[in-house]
């Protein structure tokens, strides 16, 4: 009769015993299917959680010029972490102030997240200041630092295009190679962007065992861990004593040269004016300095060689002139009157001259630059006829040398203009212009230099190139490029001779008599390209020796003025250089005459602006 | 004599417990390895040793004294228990974010764990009187009382974990002593509601089945307006409280009902203690052998997580022997309730066994991640002085009773 009794407690019993047994049924069922169903997915994920990878960065090849004069290595470079599971807001006020760092913004991203990983707080910290933060370390608790290679640049001017710099990985680079991973510094631009994958070396990689909170327990050895391979030394064809003297030369006038070796198509000199400091870019680049650089209104972040494209001005007059006589349309012998002006149509065009050449040949219209014979000669020719010689000279296509930012140029052809101007719609003044090295075509100063060795060659040439060789810092291993003999078919070699002879006269006698060296035959063309942007650009290309050509040369100054008066002398100063001390230069006794020099010059200055303050009228307070 | 010792112990719920003892310390052995190669922690298992001696030692001392005494100490202790709790709340120590610790010298005291056993006493000794049934609506109510108190100061602590077990115990306790079916459900029924209230059609749902389960009854037209109207109520207030909560409040709850939504907080512990568990595979890593374990991947792991442990180094080999003597122990239990010719000791019985049978559930269920992370402790396994002590003084009350089982009440 009472709820206690025996038989209603069996009833409630089952209940109970049911009840239970599924709560156990259930927990085997549970253990069932993470252990045995999924166990060995759950035995990854625990590997996982245990086993980290730390990449180690290989160290990046070394750069030389062609005599192994260092031109980029690497320097040891400080960055301080703090671990913010470690740290406290007194070290971090106390270290963004020695720092000089923005400390709100440390706090923002190292407080609070309570990680073992340390933070970057600080690149390129030099060894002084890092040395001052060692002493204190005890009282900065959670201050790290760690040694990172970073690239460093003996010249860091004369190089900056040739080389280019580093930084770190976009995700379109991520993209196009596996070598990369999120965070790598690259190559961005010139030879460390080209040969990125052979400079960079390989990574190695290390496996750690690591607790909860990721610190290191144990090294782990598999099959997949490597020691990273250093990148391979790279062996530049440029003469790094050439290139600072270009660099010299220029004084930093916008403009650009290239002495390349016509006999192999190494480039001596490439030369990009003005330049950039390269050191500023190594690394973390400071925004400010970016935006200093991308504001300057010289651009120097723009490769003059290879990235910008210039009227040739007077230069191209010799492609008219191989077209003229290689289609024997006129013999070298056919003259043309220059009075000073040319008329098409109602138009009238100048000479360079106002008085006029007079009788010419087509010697003496190189030598002379004689604008009124290109003028005629370009109608003779025909606009088809200009733009298959151009194209046969390599214009309007890239050289192929080793730059990122290569211009190909423009050759306008008559289907340019069809497609420009409309059909009919342009005259042949457009041509006649052209033939003068003027009107919408553009040329690279590489690809001039290009011209020039195929010219000196006598048609045979090789691809412009900056790559010597490759050497693997390990086991020493060269590899080198090989660069065949290239040859321009279908122009008689009558017709370089001729083309040739008038180049010697232009230096010897004519335009171009600024870039004579004493004992060395030059031959060259200069040019003096109209343009819209202010003084005309200023170009000289040449050759020397004449007999037997060793180097050829391109010398560019932007709206520098007359190609004789500012561009020849430049290029002679090179040649001379190159010629005189080839190897075996005095050069304590040139820097001494350049010192001199630029002394001179600094108080001709000083005495210029004397004068001019003593004729300026007093004013008043 | 000796003979009669034997037979005077009940070894199929003796054998279990000493078993899982064993299992418990091997298991934080190995954790506490852990702890002690990372340099700064206590020695977690030294101390459970001698948690365990004392704890076996009360369990002796209680299953000798006279049952009597216990029935007759059972309201002192409920209210020695409930002031407890009041004292935590005033002058608790304060750790992970709440109140739970009373410190007497080096000692720190959980109170709600003795509360546990406390309450079961008093509430076993009230329904086993002869004029209580708690099928009368005010003997429900005294006896839900009872519960009620000690509920609300541990959820103040908070500690929602170990005031679901007050809660939990309500129902089987009812059940067992003599509570209609018919009753269960209309208790069962607002809970039910208040789930149902958060999308209005479950609600209609739930609220026809009410209506028609009602008429189907036959109660009086009082009773079933009024248990109608409750409801209604119930599910009506559910969402404008539910609003009134502060957002981090709400999250805290939904946190706690799906932990993935907080992958670095309770999902985080929850994914590396499944992980942990299926890495065991069959045969498990060995002993100090588990990566997550020795490599503190597993948090929590000498007290909630510490199936984890045993699943990862001992497999499912291990882990399944874990459950069976758990088995053992809590069939055992309510097969010697059924027993009992005592109510009290019956009870108590039934009692005991449910809050065991809600940590094993809750615990290892979440550990294998299928219940939500409430920090309730493994029985016997886990490590912590006064749930040990009190798990085994409800076993010392366990061999007690079975000593004068043929002893009616």
């Amino acid at each position: 009769m009472s709820r206690f009794d025996e038989p209603r407690w069996r009833s409630r019993r089952s209940v109970f015993l049911l009840v239970q047994g599924l709560v156990f049924v259930l927990l085997g069922l549970g253990l069932y299917r993470l252990q045995i169903l999924h166990g060995e997915l759950y035995q990854v994920h625990s590997q996982k959680n245990s086993i980290k990878v730390i990449t180690e960065n290989p160290v990046r090849g070394h750069i030389y010029d062609r005599h192994g004069r260092l031109v980029v290595d690497n320097r040891p470079s400080f960055s301080v972490f703090l671990v913010p599971a470690q740290t406290s807001k007194e070290t971090i006020h106390r270290v963004s102030e020695f720092l000089h760092l923005d400390e709100t913004e440390i706090r923002r991203k190292v407080l609070g997240s309570g990680s073992f990983k340390p933070f970057k707080i600080a690149r390129h910290v030099d060894l002084t200041t890092l040395s001052f933060l060692q002493e204190h370390v005890l009282e900065l608790p959670g201050l790290e630092w760690k040694v990172e290679p970073r690239r460093f640049y003996p010249y860091p001017v004369a190089f900056a295009h040739v080389l280019g710099m580093l930084g770190e990985v976009g995700d379109e680079e991520l993209k196009r190679s596996k070598e990369y991973e999120p965070g790598d510094l690259i190559g961005k631009k010139g030879i460390e962007k080209i040969y990125d994958l052979q400079l960079r070396g390989r990574k190695g990689y290390r496996f750690v065992k690591v607790d909860a909170r990721g610190r290191t327990v144990e090294e782990v050895r598999t099959s997949q861990s490597r020691l990273p391979y250093p990148g391979k030394d790279l062996f530049l064809t440029i003469d790094s004593r050439l290139q600072r003297y270009a660099d010299s030369l220029m004084q930093g006038r916008p403009g650009a040269v290239v002495l390349l070796d016509v006999r192999n198509g190494e480039v001596l000199t490439m030369l990009s004016e003005p330049g950039f400091d390269l050191n500023l870019l190594s690394g973390k680049i400071d925004p400010a300095i970016w935006n200093q650089l991308l504001g300057d209104s010289l651009h120097p972040l723009y490769d003059r060689v290879c990235q910008a494209s210039y009227p040739p001005g007077s230069t191209y007059k010799l492609v008219a002139a191989i077209a003229a006589l290689n289609e024997k349309i006129i013999s070298p012998n056919w003259t043309a009157y220059c009075p000073g002006y040319f008329r098409i149509g109602r138009k009238v065009i100048h000479c360079w001259n106002h008085k006029g050449h007079g009788r010419l040949n087509l010697q003496g219209a190189i030598k002379n630059s004689c604008n009124v014979y290109f003028y005629q000669l370009g109608l003779k020719i025909g606009i088809d006829v200009w733009h298959r010689y151009s194209r046969l000279f390599l214009f309007g296509r890239r050289t192929g040398i080793e730059s990122s930012v290569e211009n190909p140029g423009l050759i306008p052809s008559a289907a340019y203009y069809d497609r420009v101007y409309g059909k009919g719609r342009w005259t042949e003044g457009m041509l006649a212009n052209l033939a003068i090295g003027q009107g919408e075509l553009l040329v690279t100063p590489i690809q001039m230099a290009q011209f020039v060795m195929i010219l000196a060659n006598r048609g045979y040439y090789y691809q412009p190139h900056l790559t010597l060789r490759f050497q693997d810092p390990v086991t020493g291993e060269v590899e080198a490029p090989f660069y065949p003999r290239q040859h321009i078919e279908g122009v008689d070699s009558t017709v370089y001779r001729v083309v040739l002879e008038g180049m010697h006269q232009v230096v010897a006698s004519g335009t171009g008599g600024r870039a004579r060296i004493w004992g060395i035959q030059v031959a060259g063309k200069t040019g003096t390209s109209q343009n819209p942007h202010g003084k005309p650009h200023a170009w000289f290309i040449g050759f020397a020796p004449y007999e037997s050509p060793e180097v050829g040369i391109v010398v560019l100054v932007e709206n520098g003025g007359s190609g004789g008066a500012v561009a020849a002398p430049i290029a002679g100063q090179l040649l001379r250089r190159y010629f005189y001390y080839q190897g075996k230069f005095d050069y304590r006794a040139e820097r001494r005459a350049i010192a001199a020099w630029l002394k001179a010059q600094r108080e001709k200055a000083i005495q210029d602006s004397l004068k001019q303050l003593q004729n300026r009228p007093v004013e008043e307070n | 004599m000796v003979n009669r010792w034997i037979r005077s112990i009940d070894w199929l719920i003796l054998l279990p417990v000493l078993g899982l003892l064993a299992i418990g310390c091997v298991a934080l052995y190995s954790s506490s390895h852990s702890f002690q190669s990372m340099g700064h922690q206590p020695n977690y298992f030294s101390a459970q040793l001698l948690w365990v001696a004392l704890g076996l030692v009360g369990m002796t001392i209680l299953s000798l004294v006279p049952p009597r005494w216990i029935q007759s100490l059972s309201p002192h202790l409920y209210v020695l228990s409930v002031l407890l709790l009041g004292a935590v709340l005033v002058i608790g120590s304060t750790g992970m974010g709440a109140t739970r610790w009373l410190k007497i010298g080096p000692l720190r005291l959980q109170p709600s764990e003795l509360a546990k056993l406390a309450t079961l006493l008093a509430l076993a000794r009230y329904l086993s009187r002869p004029r209580v049934d708690v099928n009368r609506p005010r003997d429900f109510l005294l006896a839900s009382s009872l519960l009620l108190l000690p509920f609300l100061l541990v959820v103040r602590q908070p500690d929602l974990g170990t005031a679901l077990v007050f809660a939990a115990m309500a129902l089987p306790v009812y059940y067992w002593s003599g509570l209609k079916s018919g009753n269960l459900f209309l208790i069962l029924f607002p809970g039910l509601v208040m789930l149902a209230s958060f999308n209005f059609y479950a609600f209609l749902v739930v609220m026809a089945a009410l209506f028609i389960y009602l008429l189907a009854s036959r109660r009086s037209m009082a009773l079933i307006s009024f248990n109608f109207l409750l409801n209604v109520f119930i599910g009506l207030l559910t969402p404008v409280l539910w609003n009134h909560l502060k957002p981090y409040q709400q999250q805290r709850i939904r946190i706690f009902l799906r932990p993935e939504m907080d992958p670095l907080g309770a999902g985080y512990q929850i994914i590396q203690s499944k992980v942990a568990i299926g890495s065991g595979g069959l045969w498990g890593k060995g002993f100090m052998q588990g990566s997550q374990t020795q490599l503190r991947f597993l948090p929590e792991q000498h007290t909630d997580f510490i199936f984890a442990v045993i699943g990862e180094e001992f497999g499912f080999i291990g882990a399944v022997l874990t459950l069976l003597l758990f088995a053992l122990l809590l069939l055992r239990i309510t097969q010697f309730a059924s027993q009992c010719r005592n109510p009290f000791f019956s009870l108590v019985s039934i009692g005991i066994g449910t809050i065991f049978t809600f940590h094993v559930l809750v615990n290892i269920g979440m550990t294998l991640g299928f219940l939500p992370v409430t920090g309730l402790p493994l029985p016997f396994i886990s490590y912590g002085g006064s749930a040990m002590l009190t798990n085994l003084a409800m076993i010392g009350l366990l061999l007690n009773f079975y000593r004068h089982r043929f002893e009616a009440g």
